[in-house]
């Protein structure tokens, strides 16, 4: 699906290799769903040149990549 | 409406087993026709996150239950989009996209459309502040639609959002 960001061509993405319909993560995982979130808001202060794209290194399905995340939501 | 059937299992193969999807796309090729694409868009960020306006612009389907529907009958989709209230209780929001499996969007719609984590992130001070308005196409878009969309529903909801405020558009995909 990558090769679909890259003929777009937006001016600041993210990439996760997670299925179609989970861009944000598991239903219920806020803590997941928020650190994709924290990724996305960074990217508009780290991205300085135009069509970056940021490959996150998260695996889906992987309690080990997602269990350090904090949220402080609700 | 078997065509409708037809899509919607094709969207849970292809959501199981994405590198399909690659396959089959990458056969039909993304050309959008006429539009020019090698420009990348590109404003500087103006000020820090935590002081500013947020909006999230998704293309999952997303409209409130008493809008009318994306048209699933056309074959080359749906270029019109719908105004989702930030304050819209989520059990008035439904899905209407048949190229995606949203079975799990349904259980929870951050997942695809972070409305709440979006308030989590400015009741902690990290965003300025949510957009009033968020913005929702159907992401199925293809043959003369993505012309209307280029030129005229996605300038209109820019200056939507602009109207409200907003200094940051989140995309998600569906």
């Amino acid at each position: 699906m990558r090769k679909f960001t890259e003929a777009a061509r937006p001016p600041r993405s993210l990439y996760l290799n997670w299925p179609m319909g989970h861009p944000f993560g598991e239903p219920g995982n806020k803590a997941q769903q928020m650190r994709i979130l924290r990724d996305a808001l960074s990217a508009f202060q780290d991205i300085t040149e135009p069509g970056t794209i940021i490959d996150l290194p998260y695996r889906w399905g992987r309690p080990e990549d997602t269990s350090s995340f904090e949220c402080d939501c609700d | 409406m078997a065509n409708r059937l037809i899509n919607q299992i094709l969207a849970r193969v292809f959501t199981r087993f994405p590198s399909l999807l690659t396959r089959v796309m990458g056969k039909n090729g993304y050309d959008p026709e006429g539009l020019n694409l090698d420009d990348i868009p590109w404003t500087p960020v103006g000020k820090d996150v935590d002081k500013s306006r947020v909006a999230i612009v998704t293309t999952a389907g997303l409209h409130l239950k008493d809008q009318t529907p994306f048209n699933m009958l056309d074959p080359l989709g749906d270029p019109t989009f719908r105004e989702i209230p930030s304050d819209t209780p989520l059990d008035d929001i439904r899905i209407t996209h048949d190229y995606y499996d949203h079975t799990d969007a349904e259980k929870d719609i951050n997942i695809v459309f972070p409305v709440e984590r979006l308030k989590d992130a400015v009741a902690l001070g990290e965003v300025g502040s949510a957009s009033p308005l968020h913005i929702s196409f159907m992401g199925h878009i293809d043959g003369a639609y993505v012309k209307t969309l280029y030129n005229e529903t996605a300038p209109l909801a820019a200056a939507k959002l602009i109207e409200n405020g907003t200094e940051i558009a989140l995309f998600t995909p569906g």
